[in-house]
């Protein structure tokens, strides 16, 4: 199909869609919004600061300052405007996934443009989120420009748009080290050549610093529009604490709803190491191609971050339309799909029974999420492993690859 | 010599001093009211009224200081010391069980009448200790002292609504400002062991005057119940007001549903002999106009409506009864009008885990327009979307009729809501309030033992207070209909019944086996992406015994 | 691209095989694992700051004296050469009872240098009494000289060391509340019924306690705080009934020794205070009702006896006020009652604060003299101190013994703050012995409140067992790997290298060959 024709198309269904009922239905739920990115507390964010209260004096707005002044003022949120801004969001996010297609096959365009866009455009996991007005519709957007721009090139733009990005979500801060990289590289495909990377040391400095002065700069104008810092610990300070215990498909809030109040400063501390130990390993690995690590490092954050939406594993599926060369190679993709397959029915299924219905308990979604896990961790080690095993080649005679 | 001259001296004025600080008069009050409703029950007021005259409530900023030896005849020296060691300026205690039926009731003689238990005090700013810290201790303390669980009214629980809760006597003039604290617990229960307590801070006890018919047994079976501690400061002196009020059955407790009653048939009891420290003791009947009574013994006094025993003038035991000779049995009435001027309903909609809309429906039942201010204190466990939050009057939608004019929102595990509005209502019209709520999700530690039960939510609070201009009554004069509601000198609470609120609970056998299943996701994940990134690939035979071999690479 | 038919390539040709890449990987994954250490520490280390447990059991075999130095006098020139002879064999008969000064905390010095403020005994001729004045006693001596020098050393000794068996337990020391810096005395008129005739409605309280009590309270004031209050009750019913007796012509109630046990009746009577730790001296004035009166305690015998005061040990005094039928009419007590109740009251307090009793054949202007309040000093002074040893040695022990309880900075320095305050003790007792109760009592303060510090409970219940049952899951896994890794690389580096070792070796060997 003409790409020309099909991304106008998918974005005009898009926008339909969000015109209906259905975000009124999904909104609240808590797999496609988190409290970090619920359109109900955006909203209840707006409507404070509008009548003079502070929203970051309590609990329930969790969002970033930077969105609270474009939505009170220049941006009203209403049923009218908002399908129309989380459209374009992922308008922008398949836009710019496809020109990441583009710069790594350095072609101005194939035939696949339009399956690439799709990929993004009718993921369940990426458009129901979307449909709820979750913000990690825009996240996602920005993640993919910043890629987008690191792709093309232009480091400042790239740079700009992760620091926004950073400052929405402060778990992507792991996606500097490989967009950094990628800044210092070539966008195209190495997969199936690697060659190491060519330490430019001198060249990285400049491009952190002008990261943190973004970064800084962000935080300056969120502090200036608050008038203090507390929304500091509302919004980066629950990726970190946790005060929020609302089920999501991710593997924290149970823990900590169940672990011991003496452990659990500890294990916050390990869950978020743990998070902070991949991207060093990922990178040094995948210094050939930075746009793979980005996707690894994505797997990961969806897999382990706090406060995860479906759009966060969705974003890494969508991702997987970038790499044909490795789909070969995959090691039991079979396994793989079913796994997700199954964690797509148990999640709403058990959410239903447990919140709605109340006949089944917090183990059944509980249960789910562990699958939904497992099926993010074996998504990633496929993912994994076929971007090194592609480097090998195809297998004749009785022979197969492993590792020892 | 010189020495023992001065002695002698220092000795006579220090005599002197003691005498010309603590020499205070105190006085004691008692009386009991009893008011038969419209629907065939009897509300009964005691009221136990203690005054230290020429006593000012302690300065806080004096708190490091020794204290005035506290030397009392008739005050109750547990609650002073509890008064005096946290400076409070105010308190008011209530423990009640079932809701007040306002509409059927009218307002109750005491006006606190939230279900469970509440306590606010006012207390002064300034000097060593801060009032939060006066604040807990005043609650562990009488938490002591009635065997109350008031201890749990802690910061989850504790706002400070200012406008709604007023104070009730005067506040000292003090360097500092006064500081309001506010907590209710509505799963609290009164019973027999905060009763006992109760009866011992009185002069008399139980053992004679009015307080002879507190007989827990009778009480608690009481369609409503409740004890209540107030302690105002007044110019003359500080006041310790005890009170229980009580609203029986007598259809229900007579054979033959009639409504009659006597002291005897209600109490089990009857008042055998005054207290004999009590200045006055008296036992007030309020009599309904329109119908057909007869009252025994003969009053000592009518005034009005209202039939006076004084018990002390008596010599035998005294049995007030009053019997409708003229009814076969009680008629309850249909489709009375409202005594209340508000009628408010207050329920949460949804049978979510996760999500609900509470709605408050209030009916003015007067002719006139009324403002009211609302108050709403929510523990954590439920969010407001403020933004959702709507009025309308028969589906049309008047959001001009709310004004919002504080909010406090809640911080998980530490601060509850507090949430004041404005509401102008219409004449005889009924107002629709719906806002979306969010349940919350909690740790397993913090839920109850009985965690399935739910929740119970503090009532809502509102006072009319702004009555308008009745067009009707200014061209017509109809007395009867809108001359009822006569307006009131004060403005007067009216609290909602409380809700319950079931929140999603985790599986508490569980903590262990979570432990162990996530973290061996997380340690699968990790190690198979460790093994990936730092094991060597190599080329396995398939067919063959010798692994590792290299055949025809290129 | 066609993937299908690219050729294979040597699995261990891709750079990212090489041990470098996989060398730097570990390292980066052990790098995040050490900079997380500290941060381990900071979120499971328990606050346990070390104890100066040698300092404290240093303390332990100390024991607190005071010298006391007396002197003695004479106006009289004729008494000169007697008085000194006496001082010496004073002296020398009071060497003889050094153990039991010791039991004392004394250690009494006698000689004839009056320069300091000491303790002065004024020789007189005579046959009266000894009688005191401040710290003067006037001792007059008429026979012999060693029945003088006996008769003094007697009265030095019950003056100074009056607590005989302060070092073991008796009779007497078990009345003797335990020491606080504050007491609230709380004084209460009880009517067994007030209905009844014989009802008391009013008292005055204040004059009588300025009159009788506020004196000693003044005069201990170095040693303790008070608060004071009253309330009247008018309904305290007994818990028991008295046992009723057919006495002359008219009917007597009494109370038996099992009785006196048992009558605070505490479930009636509003008497305890909830408001602050302070120990609490309960004074009941109990006026029982006309069909228990007259009430009169009886003795072993069932007797009555003629005292109607008793004391409960550590808790308070009890005064049965049986009103007087001449003067019934009265509903407030007469001050001569009163006075006399209060007196009792001031006697029952003496007692329950330890303060030694005169004894009966020496005289006194004042109600309590200096040497009786010296003697309590020393007393409380020596229990804190023994108090404050044993509460320190009992924390180190508790702490040591349990390995997870938390030693906060509040507990470490209450404790060095009492040990610092108890070395103070013990230097200041030969010098001024309101320096060493003062240290003394902020010595036993700050051990108690380090002792029952709410911190060190905290973690009680956390066994080491339950910690590896939640660590384990994680960390056991997660630590195999990182491991096994870090010692297959090393394994595999010393292979190379002996590899390369051999390699060369065997170079130079084939060269040589």
């Amino acid at each position: 199909m003409d790409f020309r024709l099909a991304f106008p198309a998918l974005v005009a269904g898009r926008l339909l869609l969000a015109y209906t009922s259905l975000p009124d239905v999904l909104k609240n739920d808590h797999q496609l919004s988190s409290p970090l990115t619920s359109y109900s507390r955006l909203q209840e964010g707006v409507y404070l600061f509008q009548q003079g209260f502070d929203p970051y004096s309590g609990g329930p707005f969790r969002h970033s300052p930077l969105l609270l002044s474009v939505f009170s003022t220049v941006f009203p949120l209403t049923r009218f405007t908002s399908p129309i801004l989380w459209t374009a969001c992922d308008a922008v996010a398949a836009w710019a996934l496809v020109r990441i297609w583009r710069a790594r096959q350095n072609i101005a365009g194939s035939m696949r443009d339009t399956l690439v866009a799709a990929s993004y455009l009718l993921n369940p996991y990426i458009f129901l989120p979307s449909l709820a007005f979750s913000t990690s519709s825009i996240e996602n957007a920005l993640c993919l420009t910043s890629l987008m721009f690191a792709c093309q090139g232009r480091s400042s733009a790239a740079l700009m748009a992760l620091a926004l990005l950073t400052h929405l979500s402060l778990p992507s801060i792991l996606l500097l080290f490989p967009v950094s990289l990628l800044l210092l590289t070539d966008p195209f495909s190495h997969l199936a050549f690697p060659r190491p990377f060519v330490a430019r040391i001198p060249s990285l400095p400049p491009l952190l610093a002008e990261f943190t002065a973004y970064f800084l700069g962000l935080c300056a104008a969120a502090t200036l529009l608050c008038g203090n810092t507390t929304w500091v610990e509302k919004t980066w300070g629950a990726f970190l604490l946790l005060p929020d215990l609302t089920p999501n498909p991710g593997l924290w809030w149970y823990f900590f709803t169940e672990m011991f109040d003496h452990f659990r400063p500890f294990f916050l501390m390990v869950f978020s190491v743990h998070l902070l130990i991949y991207a060093l390993p990922l990178c040094i690995k995948y210094q050939h191609d930075g746009v793979y690590a980005t996707y690894l490092l994505l797997g990961v954050l969806a897999t382990f971050k706090a406060y995860p939406t479906l759009s966060d594993p969705g974003l890494f599926l969508s991702m997987s339309a970038l790499f044909p060369e490795t789909y070969p190679y995959l090691r039991h993709p079979i396994v793989t799909t079913l796994l997700h397959l199954h964690a797509s029915l148990l999640l709403p299924l058990f959410h239903n029974l447990w919140l709605t219905q109340g006949t089944g308990n917090a183990n059944f979604f509980y249960a789910s999420t562990l699958v939904f896990g497992m099926a993010n961790g074996a998504a990633l080690l496929d993912a994994m492993w076929a971007g090194l095993r592609v480097a090998i080649g195809e297998m004749r005679g009785e022979c197969e690859v492993a590792q020892e | 010599m010189l020495s023992g001259w001065l002695f002698n001296v220092c000795f006579f004025l220090s005599v002197l001093a003691a005498r010309t600080v603590a020499l205070h008069a105190e006085q004691f009050d008692e009386e009991l009211t009893l008011r038969p409703l419209r629907d065939g029950k009897l509300a009964a007021r005691f009221s136990f009224t203690t005054l230290l005259k020429g006593v000012a409530p302690r300065n806080p900023e004096r708190l490091d200081e020794d204290d005035d030896s506290q030397h009392y005849t008739l005050f109750p020296l547990a609650l002073g010391q509890i008064l005096r060691e946290y400076a409070v300026t105010e308190m008011h205690l209530t423990l009640n069980a079932g809701n007040w039926a306002y509409d059927r009731w009218g307002y109750p003689d005491d006006l606190g009448v939230s279900t469970g238990a509440e306590l606010w005090a006012w207390m002064g700013e300034g000097g060593p200790v801060t009032v939060d810290d006066r604040w807990k201790g005043l609650r562990n303390a009488l938490a002591g002292l009635f065997c109350a669980s008031l201890g749990s009214l802690d910061e989850q629980r504790t706002t400070s609504p200012a406008l709604t809760f007023q104070p009730e006597g005067s506040l000292p003039r003090w360097n500092a400002s006064h500081q309001l604290r506010h907590a209710t617990l509505p799963s609290e229960h009164v019973c027999t062991e905060n009763l006992t307590p109760f009866l011992k801070l009185l002069p008399c006890k139980a053992r004679s005057g009015v307080a002879m018919l507190l007989n827990p047994h009778r009480l608690f079976d009481a369609d409503w119940h409740g004890l209540g501690v107030h302690v105002r400061y007044l110019d003359a002196g500080v006041e310790v007001r005890l009170a229980f009020q009580a609203v029986f059955d007598p259809v229900r407790l007579s054979s033959d549903k009639r409504r009659d009653w006597s002291l005897r048939s209600v109490f089990d009891r009857t008042i055998d002999r005054a207290c004999p420290v009590a200045r006055s003791s008296e036992v007030r009947v309020e009599l309904l106009p329109d119908s057909a009574y007869a009252i025994t013994p003969d009053p000592s006094e009518i005034d009005g409506n209202r039939a006076t025993y004084a018990v002390k003038d008596r010599t035998e035991p005294l049995d007030v009864a009053m019997r409708w000779p003229g009814e076969e049995a009680f008629q309850y009435p249909i489709e009375a009008a409202p005594l209340s001027p508000l009628s408010v309903r207050r329920t949460l909609k949804g049978s979510s885990q996760s999500d609900a809309q509470l709605s408050v429906v209030i009916r003015n039942n007067l002719p006139v327009q009324v403002r009211s201010s609302y108050l709403e204190t929510m523990p954590w466990l439920v969010e407001f979307y403020l933004h959702t939050l709507h009025a309308d009057i028969g589906g049309v939608p008047r959001d001009d009729l709310v004004s919002v004019i504080s909010y406090t929102a809640p911080v998980p595990h530490t601060r509850p809501t507090l949430f004041q509005a404005i509401l102008t209502l219409p004449p005889k019209t009924t107002l629709h309030l719906t806002m979306d709520v969010t349940k919350t999700f909690l740790r397993y530690t913090e839920h109850p033992p009985d965690a399935q039960r739910g929740w119970d939510l503090p009532p809502a609070v509102l006072i009319p207070f702004d009555f308008g201009e009745d067009p009707i009554q200014n061209h017509t004069t109809s007395p009867g209909t809108s001359a009822k509601y006569a307006r009131p000198a004060r403005p007067r609470r009216i609290y909602t019944s409380v809700l319950l609120v079931d929140l999603a609970t985790p599986d508490f056998s569980m903590p262990y086996n979570v432990i162990i299943m996530s973290c061996t996701l997380i340690a699968l994940i990790f190690g198979s992406v460790f093994n990936l990134l730092t094991r060597k690939f190599v080329l396995v035979r398939l067919d063959g015994d010798s692994a590792e071999q290299k055949p025809d690479v290129k | 691209m066609d993937h299908s038919s690219r050729p294979l390539v040597d699995p261990a040709k891709p750079f990212f095989e090489s041990n470098h890449t996989r060398r730097s990987i570990i390292a980066s994954y052990w790098l995040v694992v050490l900079l997380a250490v500290p941060l381990w520490w900071t979120t499971t280390s328990i606050d346990r700051l070390s104890l100066p447990t040698s300092r404290v059991l240093a303390q332990q075999d100390k024991q607190l004296v005071f010298p006391v130095h007396v002197c003695l006098s004479t106006q009289e020139s004729s008494l000169a050469g007697p008085t000194a002879t006496l001082a010496r064999v004073v002296q020398q008969l009071l060497d003889a009872e050094r153990e039991m000064q010791e039991r004392s905390g004394v250690h009494i010095h006698t000689d004839l240098d009056c320069d300091r403020d000491v303790y002065e005994v004024e020789v007189l001729s005579g046959t009266n009494q000894p009688t005191i004045e401040g710290k003067r006693l006037r001792f007059e001596i008429d026979e012999t000289q060693v029945m003088s020098a006996m008769r003094l050393t007697d009265t030095l000794l019950t003056l100074l060391a009056p607590y005989v068996t302060l070092r073991s337990n008796n009779h007497q020391t078990e009345r003797v509340l335990k020491y606080a810096p504050r007491y609230r005395l709380a004084l209460s008129l009880l009517n067994e019924d007030a209905t009844s005739e014989h009802s008391i409605k009013a008292w005055d309280v204040q004059g009588h306690l300025s009159k009788h009590i506020s004196p000693i309270l003044d005069r201990l004031s170095v040693l303790h705080n008070f608060t004071v209050e009253s309330q009247i009750q008018f309904h305290a019913p007994l818990a028991f009934e008295p046992v009723t007796l057919q006495g002359s012509g008219q009917e007597v109630h009494g109370l038996t020794q099992e009785h006196l046990t048992v009558f605070v009746n505490s479930a009636e009577w509003t008497l305890s205070s909830s408001v602050s730790n302070d120990p609490v001296i309960h004074f009941i004035l109990f006026v029982p009702s006309a069909k228990h009166t007259p009430l009169h305690i009886l003795d072993a015998a069932g007797q009555p006896v003629a005292s109607s005061a008793f004391i409960l040990p550590q808790w308070g005094g009890i005064v049965v006020h049986n009103p007087n039928s001449a003067i019934s009419e009265s509903t407030v007590l007469v001050p001569s009652e009163l006075d006399l109740m209060f007196a009792t009251f001031r006697h029952q307090l003496m007692t329950l604060l330890g303060v030694p009793e005169l004894s009966k054949n020496i005289q006194s202007n004042q109600s309590l003299t200096d040497w009786q309040i010296d003697a309590l000093l020393r007393r409380r002074a020596i229990e804190n101190a023994q108090g404050s040893k044993d509460t320190l040695r009992s924390i180190v022990q508790l702490v040591r013994q349990i390995e997870n309880m938390p030693v906060g900075h509040d507990v470490k320095d209450d404790v060095q703050g009492s040990l610092t305050a108890l070395e103070q003790t013990y230097a200041a007792a030969s010098s001024s012995l309101h320096a060493s109760i003062e240290r003394s009592k902020e010595a036993i303060t700050l051990a108690s409140r380090a002792f029952f510090n709410p911190g060190m409970l905290a973690l009680l219940y956390f066994p080491a067992e339950h910690k590896y049952a939640v660590y384990t899951p994680l960390f056991g896994s997660i630590a195999a790997p990182l491991l096994a890794a870090v010692i297959r690389e090393l394994m595999a580096w010393r292979r190379t290298r002996h590899g390369a070792q051999q390699a060369g070796s065997k170079d130079a060997k084939e060269k040589v060959d």
